[in-house]
């Protein structure tokens, strides 16, 4: 039988998403361990959450010091030596400044996890700030945001957001050379001492972890003098929005960056989800309308994508690319078609069907991995979203149809109330 | 522990096999054996180039990335110094359109202008984003020439320089096709929740038929020992004078290889690292400063980079970094430090090791080196270096006159 190369095999379609179970633990002193297995090698990651975002700091760059230096010494030991004992173990201390909350995250081997894991605490506890580290970690930051400032796509996504969200708003938080040399060590051990020791969330296991790593856990942290983080009432200031086109002048550039947006819809709202979908065919994947066009027929870029990206207490949708300068005028004309197409015209059913494909898809793909389970697990937490948030997937993009998405563009990509940021050559 | 089994066609294409129950998914990962290196030194920038086409249809197959994603699949590609490499992630079931895929596009391109037009553009693009309209972005593109003199790791992946990539016809692209992208020079490797029987039936079904081409690969010029110091001094508009320091080592198989990336993690790996603690938190010289391996298959290189702290000189700067590698060479390192970078090594290879994908590109590389075998056997060699191997590595191979160094000054 000769092959016909002209016909696709056959496929199935993903008809079921599982999640996982994980299972939640109560330690005796209140705090909730979301424990999630999976995979097959020997890994872990533990992750302290802490009501220590950006949105609870007094001052720009205090939150994101106070994370980045809970490696830098103890009431025990110093910075180095503190490095020296996590690395000997081969493990990697992280910690990650959010703009709802801190993650601490520790990842090692399991097998030497009760060695790490007292280290980890430790810092997490007794981070005593020393002065000097403080000095080192500013002088560090001040170079690296000097080279930062160089870059066409960092004083862009600044600008994008102080434009979008107002300078002052806590999403918008970007440190300048005067707020980080003002900090002092003191205003850190408070943040510390407030959201860190005061502000404990939840705790989340993952990875493929014994039994006796999990109850070690359970036993360390029920001795941990934290407490837990209150329900404040949220003290977010709307977002002060300054709409329209606005340019930034770097006439050294031979390319721009671009990102144009809007605000958009909470993560819990009920079209969330189709949204998320409908962003995916305008600029979410390498198949999207905005990919197709101006990469893949044109040739203007190298990337551009659209991105939904949901805060606790606001969202941001925008189109993110470098354009050569040159060209630069033909890529926003043709970033403005694609978004006036979506909302005037149905998308056909095949480009819909391909889009769901790849998506069902690549929700298998995401569920693969312990650590990027324990992410989506993160989420439904956060938003308090059912056990079958992701599962649902399935039936709501196979119910979504052309008529329902032209109208969710129509209310969430229309063209008013944008904000274009351009950094490049006038 | 990483099971597979491996086999050759007739029109000797090898296939590894690794089975993986826990996962939904399945890796498909086509090797070709080509990479820059290969390239004509007046068509620079070629193979990468290439690798763009390959998404731009086939013989049979309008558009690559829409079929794909109709079955629920993924896929993207790199190109190295070494080899060319595409991949691709389909919920398990759904294998078979990669296999149809990956096999219309060895078969045969379908050559069309309106591609190689576009793609040009995006190169270009994709140039001028990552190493021109970036601070410090050409390191690379200025460091190779100087560290390179013959072999072909010279010149960068990216290519040149733009007009090489402007240059690029459509008949280059069928002769490098035909010659390259060749069933016996490639390895395909297929990992993840797909049986031995059904990858073998598959794999008879769609890639058996593509006949054996006469691929011929021109052998590469040996880079000479370096016997002199190199240094180059170049003025650009960044905020921060940067240094990098270049020395050549053995290549990927060389038994030094293991001793070198070790010695690369006890100076500039993580937070105990040493230059870390003496150069930039101790002396204050430096803000960052890393040390890595380029670990390609030919000798490579074994890189110091780091930005010197506004207003230190390079003279303190660079005589700093060389104290601590006469440090190296004249004081044994300790077992304790020597078992924590292998500790760190272990958690890597762990860590690595839990994606399906991953596993199916260190299966496709180890098998393109010639010792597939290396993707268990790797952290052996890392546990038999000995604090004497270390040294002894320092002392032959960090030396000036084995050294290029670039000076890249901050334009004030």
């Amino acid at each position: 039988m000769s092959l016909n190369r002209n016909v696709a095999p056959e496929f199935h379609l993903v008809d079921k998403l599982y999640f996982p179970a994980f299972e939640t633990r109560e330690t005796s002193n209140g705090f909730n361990i979301y424990a999630l297995k999976a995979g097959v090698q020997p890994v872990l990651r533990l992750d302290f959450i802490f009501d220590a975002g950006l949105v609870r700091q007094l001052r720009n760059a205090e939150a994101a010091f106070t994370a980045s230096m809970l490696s830098e010494g103890t009431s025990k030991r110093n910075a180095l030596s503190l490095a020296e004992s996590l690395d000997f173990y081969g493990s990697y201390f992280q910690t990650r400044c959010n703009a709802d909350d801190a993650v601490a995250s520790l990842y090692c081997l399991d097998k030497h996890f009760e060695n790490c894991l007292p280290l980890f605490l430790e810092a997490l506890i007794a981070s005593i700030f020393p002065a000097k580290e403080l000095d080192i970690q500013k002088k560090n930051s001040l170079q690296k945001l000097s080279v930062n400032e160089k870059k066409n796509s960092y004083l862009c996504r600044k600008n994008f957001y102080q434009n979008l969200l107002g300078e002052s708003h806590p999403y918008a938080a970007f440190s300048s050379k005067e707020n980080i040399n003002a900090l002092d060590r003191n205003s850190l051990e408070v943040f510390h001492k407030t959201q860190y020791l005061g502000g404990l969330k939840y705790l989340m296991l993952s990875g493929c972890f014994s039994d006796q790593t999990y109850n070690a856990l359970t036993d360390a942290v029920a001795d941990l003098p934290f407490t837990k983080a209150q329900n404040t009432s949220e003290i977010i200031s709307s977002p002060i929005s300054n709409f329209g086109k606005h340019f930034l002048e770097k006439n050294d550039s031979v390319q721009s960056a671009i990102r144009i947006g809007k605000i958009s819809i909470l993560r819990t709202h009920e079209d969330f989800r189709k949204l998320q979908f409908l962003n995916l065919i305008f600029g979410g994947y390498f198949g999207s309308r905005l990919m197709k066009n101006i990469r893949e027929d044109k040739g203007l870029t190298y990337g551009i994508y659209s991105v939904l990206e949901p805060f606790k207490e606001t969202s941001v949708w925008y189109i993110d690319s470098d354009i050569n300068s040159k060209n630069r005028e033909s890529g926003i004309n043709e970033i403005y078609k694609e978004l006036h197409r979506i909302c005037s015209e149905p998308i056909p059913k095949e480009e819909i069907e391909t889009a769901r494909n790849y998506y069902l898809g690549s929700f298998l793909r995401s569920l693969d991995g312990p650590f990027s389970l324990a992410d989506r697990l993160k989420i439904m937490i956060d938003y308090e979203l059912p056990a079958s948030y992701y599962p649902d997937f399935v039936k709501i993009l196979n119910s979504v149809g052309a008529e329902e998405l032209q109208a969710l563009a129509q209310k969430y990509f229309a063209e008013e109330n944008i904000v274009e940021m351009i950094v490049g050559k006038k | 522990m990483i099971q597979y089994q491996k086999f050759t066609l007739e029109n000797g294409l090898t296939v590894i096999h690794h089975f993986d129950d826990a996962t939904q998914i399945c890796a498909l990962n086509l090797l070709y054996r080509v990479g820059s290196r290969n390239e004509d030194p007046n068509k620079t920038g070629f193979a990468h180039l290439f690798e763009h086409l390959m998404f731009g249809g086939s013989k049979h197959v309008k558009e690559f990335d829409t079929e794909l994603q109709d079955a629920g699949g993924e896929s993207n590609a790199f190109t190295s110094n070494d080899i060319t490499n595409y991949y691709v992630t389909l919920p398990a079931n759904n294998i078979e359109t990669g296999f149809w895929l990956d096999s219309d596009r060895m078969l045969s391109l379908d050559f069309n202008q309106k591609s190689l037009d576009v793609q040009k553009n995006v190169v270009i693009e994709e140039f001028k984003e990552r190493y021109l309209n970036q601070p410090y972005g050409d390191i690379w593109l200025k460091i190779l020439p100087l560290a390179y003199q013959k072999h072909p790791y010279t010149w960068a992946t990216i290519g040149k320089e733009i007009g090489h990539i402007e240059a690029a016809n459509l008949e280059q692209v069928k002769e490098f096709f035909f010659n390259f992208y060749a069933p016996n020079n490639a390895i395909l490797v297929v990992a993840g929740n797909v049986s031995f029987e059904e990858t073998k039936r598959l794999v008879n079904k769609w890639f058996a038929p593509i006949e054996k081409r006469n691929t011929i690969i021109a052998p590469l010029e040996k880079e000479p020992k370096q016997t002199d110091p190199r240094k180059e001094h170049i003025y650009n508009d960044v905020p921060l004078d940067l240094i990098v320091k270049a020395y050549h080592m053995g290549g990927r198989l060389d038994p030094d290889y293991y001793a070198c990336d070790l010695l690369s993690d006890i100076l500039g790996s993580g937070k105990s690292a040493r230059f870390f603690n003496r150069l930039v938190k101790e002396k204050r010289l430096f803000s960052e400063l890393d040390t890595y391996i380029s670990g390609d298959a030919d000798p490579g290189l074994f890189l110091i980079e780091g930005k010197l702290m506004k207003g230190v000189d390079f003279e303190t700067a660079e005589a700093a970094i060389l104290e601590e590698i006469e440090f190296l060479k004249n004081n044994l390192i300790s077992e304790n430090e020597l078992t924590k970078v292998i500790n760190k090594t272990e958690t890597n290879v762990c860590f690595g090791d839990m994606n399906v994908l991953n596993r199916a590109m260190k299966l496709a590389f180890a098998e393109f080196l010639g010792d597939i075998e290396l993707v268990n056997t790797e952290i052996g060699h890392y546990l038999n270096v000995t604090p004497e191997m270390l040294q002894e590595v320092a002392k032959n191979m960090l030396i000036e006159n084995n050294c290029s160094t670039l000076y890249y000054h901050a334009k004030s």
